[in-house]
């Protein structure tokens, strides 16, 4: 295919072969995320080659391939991709596709203000996928970037008309609490991150495709737990800037631009006024359910 | 005692916030893991980094945390210089 368009978290994605550009071959994780739509939040042009960064742009972030062994994180390879700033302000990351045989490298080209960003792969022909990991999560970042939304490692449910967040770095239980929530009857939004927006003056949040045909999933924002593993369940309200800093720390964020980190900050202290968050340390059992459903039905400001 | 005639100033790569009477700083850095550097300042925190304006010397930081919370000048000038200590192994604030 030339084209096609996405609507991932409410975003509508259009990607489009430019002329002379690759035929598309999109991940079947995209399938069921695909829509038909003349409308985009952003135009993503693929075309195929190598792309010569401008003189003068400078690298502003690394990120090294990280990997992950008995819950702990280590780094495969320092190559993987990078953030460069041009001197006008233009952005470029810079990309290999370590899960990806046909494609090599690849060159994002954008702007915090444009809507039309450009994208160059180099492959070793056939297909292209323009969304191939990592670039799904890295366009996906900065669409919540310039949307002032929120992306965070954090599992979700719906549970009837409510809607609740676990949050936590890896190993602190976002799966496990995911599986106790499904056994119960809940809708499982998704397990590992998420992606927060302010939607007509409410929060929302809602899943983004990860495994083969994964559907859009959504649900209405209630309150945010921050979960340890504990010996017994157990909840303490977190207020002000001790429930802040402690989601912040849980954000997926790239942290080179005081810009971009300052919205981030005074997204989630907005989010923060409306949204109770919590710190939930609970055992891995049904039991830290029933505890939450008790709770959340003691509470005076229970929706 | 020079220290205390030094003038600390905020480094310009860092967010804050203020939330209530408390602030959440964030050093701007081009690594992901410095995220666990976020800081959380109480009142009193608060109190000293509002004073750090590159014009006022730590001495008279000190004075205004003394006459603020009605607190000796030894357990003061601890607190400050212990707050500034910190601030600047961070880059938070230079001296």
């Amino acid at each position: 295919m030339r084209e096609y368009c996405l609507n991932i978290a409410g975003y509508n994605i259009k990607v489009k072969s430019a002329p002379g550009g690759p035929l598309l071959g999109p991940s079947a994780r995209f399938e069921g995320s695909r829509v038909q739509s003349n409308k985009h939040d952003i135009l993503i042009r693929v075309h195929t080659g190598q792309f010569i960064l401008p003189a003068g742009a400078e690298r502003v972030f690394h990120a090294p391939f990280v990997g992950e062994r008995e819950g702990k994180t280590f780094i495969r390879s320092e190559e993987f991709w990078d953030v460069y700033r041009d001197k006008e302000g233009g952005l470029y990351i810079c990309t290999i596709f370590p899960l990806e045989e046909s494609q090599d490298r690849g060159t994002l080209i954008f702007s915090l203000q444009s809507d039309v960003w450009e994208l160059w792969i180099e492959g070793k022909g056939g297909k292209i996928d323009p969304l191939a990991y990592p670039l799904d999560g890295l366009l996906l970042y900065y669409l919540t970037v310039i949307s002032n939304d929120i992306m965070i490692h954090a599992s979700g449910v719906g549970f009837e008309d409510r809607g609740y967040i676990f949050s936590g770095v890896s190993g602190k239980g976002k799966s496990t609490i995911a599986r106790l929530w499904h056994d119960a009857g809940a809708r499982v939004i998704h397990d590992d991150r998420l992606i927060i927006r302010k939607m007509n003056g409410e929060y929302r949040f809602y899943n983004t495709p990860v495994y083969n045909n994964d559907k859009p999933l959504e649900a209405p924002l209630s309150a945010i737990f921050l979960i340890e593993h504990g010996m017994e369940n157990r909840i303490e309200p977190l207020s002000g800037v001790q429930a802040v800093s402690q989601l912040l720390a849980n954000c997926i964020q790239h942290n080179w631009d005081k810009n971009i980190t300052g919205n981030l900050v005074n997204a989630i202290t907005d989010m923060c006024e409306k949204i109770r968050v919590f710190r939930f340390y609970f055992k891995p059992e049904p039991s830290a359910i029933n505890f939450i459903l008790d709770h959340e039905h003691s509470q005076k400001t229970y929706r | 005692m020079e220290l205390l005639n030094q003038i600390p100033s905020r480094s310009s790569s860092v967010v804050t916030r203020k939330t209530g009477n408390e602030y959440i700083i964030v050093p701007v850095t081009d690594n992901i893991a410095d995220m666990d550097s976020i800081f959380t300042l109480n009142e009193t925190g608060a109190f000293i980094w509002e004073q750090i304006d590159g014009e006022k010397s730590v001495e008279e930081i000190i004075r205004l945390v003394v006459d603020e919370f009605e607190i000796d000048r030894d357990t003061a000038t601890k607190d400050v210089l212990g707050f500034l200590s910190t601030m600047k192994e961070y880059l938070i604030i230079k001296m």
